[in-house]
């Protein structure tokens, strides 16, 4: 068999990652629209990403476990740089992560505490996570204009989050919260507007090798469709809420969908512009691959265990589809 | 090589991380499969009062899982970001096996689990046991990889190097190196005494706050029960496992037993005060012959000491007082839980000042399981991978600053956090189960 092994690990990673953010981004962005929820609100928004959260964030130490493991001199690179952020990250998701939890068991003012954290804890994660994407596609340079640009990255990603994370609420939930959710997504597509647009334009300033790909008649036609495709997609978003708001028939997955779309696209334009850089300009993913022995040992693991993951991901959404229901431990 | 600082700050950070972090794993590893008989005893009994207990208990276990996972992710990227030497000599053997520990654990448990606590009523019963198995055989699993890493970094095995690079020769070997069966048996040995000493602790502090309660006394009787079978268990693959570090790694056991010039006859050392400097024991108490008796099972036996190894020997003091606490207190809950099993036999009520030093045993596993852990980690020092990588070696990255600044922002989590944890599982104890 042979196979392109670290070009094979290099989609897995970007497919793990592709998956955390669409999915943890949901729940982190339910967590961030908490103070905008009155309390019978807040309950229906926890239980309805309460069965899922746990499995969403373990996507993220896939996809930073097959870094750390297909790509071991890169990881070293991209943590080192992302020292602090990545640590105001897992103190965020550490937060939020003991807040759900300790949130169900506590009463009065106590529960308002652990509220209050987990929608800070869902904002810090969710931030870092936006700089750390800004830091990311700059090549960690250093500067004041580039840390002020990871910091706008940091705050349209929240916007980004927000948008998933309301849509998935349009899909879980109804009535008041349900028409509430559809303002939300329309503030969350604003943002993540300007998160596409800062990322687009940063990309192809900073680096070379990204002009060079995207500014290389006639591939670049080709290209163009991506951004159309994201406008279209955020077309979808915003057409779809406006049905639903005049409560025209409409399936309430769309707008979900149409947000995921979004990311999907951006991310297919985010890993076209990089390949087949792992840090940019300065490690290709075959120079910071591991030793194929590893990466052969891994791969026959996730040929055999992929497939049973996905089902029984499936399976877990299945038995907890429809609308969210209060009362999340009765 | 980085500044002695940097290093230092290193090792309290990640040391911090991992030693709050197995609290829990050491927890959930066995409570998945002790809520799994209390599942199944209330599928076959359809009594409410099973399954009320079934649910206090889910809601420790949710807490707990949770305050593992947090951590748990915090040290995924430790390693990384603290240790990037490791992965760069051995990332080829260490990589695999946590990324099979995330394929095939994590995600089995943390889907499941959802299910586990938030699905009864909406899966057949069967389903739901099943989640429930799948739940605790995730976190075995999890608790499977991680061992044979830690192991082989301890003793390694199967590697071969190729064109400069460490690489997995036999996996098979790395898998089941030399001290993986002992360390896997004896870690779940250690998840079990300590999950069975927290479920009759908890149920202990029930029934001292309630008087009575059906469900905390059964729960007491079910903890006390598993304790007083597993803790004679645990003494004897403890000391198999001593037998095998002595094989595999001498110098921690002289480092543990303080020995240190290597001779015949040579004599136990109950408790003395290790002079690292002097290179000598203080105030000792000593039993003549014994160590050579007890490790080579023959009083004249050589034993090598500490100066066969020099210099690179782990620092005596903590490993040698570590192991002392390990031991007393698993002796300690040896007694407890046989007593424990005595004055609870067929339905009796133990009496208050009982209840209260049940209580107060409630978390003597962990103390017992991070003393472990001490003279296991520090024991092993200065090596991070015996013989192939030292600790010193892997460590980079970061400035002391950053690691400062980050170790305080977890410190003052980890503090708010654990207590936060406390309260919430007092508080859930004492309220108990209700049908």
């Amino acid at each position: 068999m042979n196979l392109d092994l670290p070009l094979v690990f290099a989609g897995l990673m970007g497919l793990a990652m592709l998956m955390y953010v669409v999915l943890d981004g949901y729940d982190l962005g339910v967590g961030m629209l908490m103070p905008a929820a009155d309390a019978s609100e807040q309950e229906l928004m926890v239980a309805s990403i309460g069965p899922f959260w746990d499995a969403n964030e373990t996507w993220l130490v896939l996809g930073v476990g097959l870094l750390l493991v297909a790509f071991p001199v890169a990881h070293g690179i991209v943590l080192g740089a992302l020292y602090l952020p990545v640590a105001a990250m897992l103190i965020g998701l550490m937060l939020r992560g003991v807040a759900f939890e300790f949130r169900i068991k506590a009463e009065g003012w106590h529960r308002e505490l652990w509220n209050g954290l987990f929608w800070f804890g869902s904002f810090l994660a969710s931030f870092a996570q936006g700089f750390m994407l800004g830091r990311y596609i700059t090549g960690f340079q250093p500067g004041f204009g580039y840390t002020l640009f990871a910091l706008l990255v940091g705050a349209s990603l929240c916007g980004g989050y927000v948008l998933l994370g309301a849509t998935w609420l349009i899909l879980k939930t109804q009535g008041v919260l349900q028409a509430k959710a559809l303002g939300w997504a329309r503030w969350g597509l604003a943002w993540v507007a300007l998160a596409v647009a800062l990322v687009s334009l940063a990309t192809p300033v900073v680096s070379q090798s990204v002009q060079a790909k995207w500014f290389d008649f006639p591939r670049t036609l080709a290209l163009m469709l991506l951004p159309l495709a994201t406008l279209a997609a955020g077309w979808w978003v915003w057409a779809s809420t406006g049905r639903l708001k005049r409560a025209e028939p409409q399936p309430d997955w769309v707008p979900f969908a149409a947000a995921v779309a979004i990311f999907a696209i951006a991310f297919a334009g985010l890993a076209y512009s990089l390949f087949p850089f792992v840090v940019i300009d300065r490690m290709t993913i075959w120079e910071a691959a591991a030793h194929p022995s590893a990466l052969r040992f891994m791969l026959i693991g996730v040929v055999i265990v992929l497939p049973l993951l996905v089902a029984y991901t499936a399976f877990a959404y299945r038995v907890f589809r429809g609308k969210a229901r209060a009362g999340l431990y009765q | 090589m980085e500044t002695p600082e940097v290093l230092l700050l290193a090792r309290a950070q990640f040391g911090l991380n991992i030693g709050f972090h197995i609290l829990f794993p050491s927890l959930t590893i066995a409570l998945g499969w002790i809520l799994l008989y209390f599942r199944i005893r209330y599928a076959r009994s359809g009594d409410p009062a099973w399954l009320a207990t079934y649910k206090l208990w889910t809601k420790v276990f949710a807490l707990s899982f949770a305050m593992g996972v947090v951590t748990g992710i915090t040290m995924s990227f430790q390693f990384g970001t603290n240790w990037p030497g490791f992965m760069q000599k051995v990332g080829n053997i260490a990589g695999p096996l946590l990324a099979y520990e995330v394929l095939t654990a994590f995600f089995l448990e943390a889907t499941f689990l959802g299910i586990m606590l938030f699905g009864m009523n909406r899966v057949p019963g069967w389903v739901h046991i099943f989640a429930s198995a799948m739940v605790a055989l995730g976190t075995t699993l999890s608790a499977f990889w991680i061992l044979a890493l830690n192991s082989w970094m301890q003793t390694p095995a199967g590697q071969v190097v190729q064109g400069g690079q460490i690489i997995a020769g036999d996996w098979w070997q790395v898998l089941f190196n030399p001290s993986f069966p002992f360390r896997f048996t004896h870690m779940l040995l250690a998840s079990g005494l300590t999950a069975s000493f927290v479920v009759a602790g908890l149920s202990a502090w029930r029934l001292l706050r309630a008087g009575d309660d059906a469900s905390a006394r059964v729960t007491l009787r079910t903890g006390l029960v598993l304790a007083a079978v597993l803790a004679p268990l645990q003494a004897l693959v403890g000391d198999q496992h001593g037998l095998n570090t002595l094989e595999h790694q001498p110098a921690k056991i002289a480092a543990i037993e303080a020995i240190w010039k290597t001779e015949r006859s040579v004599p136990l050392v109950l408790l003395a005060i290790p002079d690292e400097d002097g290179r000598r024991n203080e105030f000792a108490i000593e039993i003549p012959r014994a160590a050579s008796l007890l490790l080579r099972h023959d009083a004249d036996a050589e034993l090598k000491g500490i100066d066969a190894f020099a210099p690179d020997t782990a620092p005596v003091v903590p490993v040698f007082f570590a192991f002392r606490a390990m031991v007393g207190i698993g002796m300690l809950m040896l007694v407890v839980a046989w007593w424990g099993a005595w004055a609870t036999r067929r339905g009796r009520l133990p009496p208050r000042w009982m209840l209260w030093t049940l209580s107060g045993f409630t978390f003597s596993g962990w103390l017992a399981t991070l003393c472990g852990w001490l003279v296991t980690e520090i024991g092993r020092q200065p090596w991070l991978v015996t013989g192939i990588l030292k600790t010193a070696d892997a460590v980079g990255g970061a400035s002391g600053a950053q690691l400062g600044a980050s170790l305080t922002g977890y410190v003052i989590t980890y503090i708010a956090m654990f207590l936060a944890y406390m309260v919430v599982l007092t508080h859930l104890a004492g309220k108990g189960a209700h049908a």
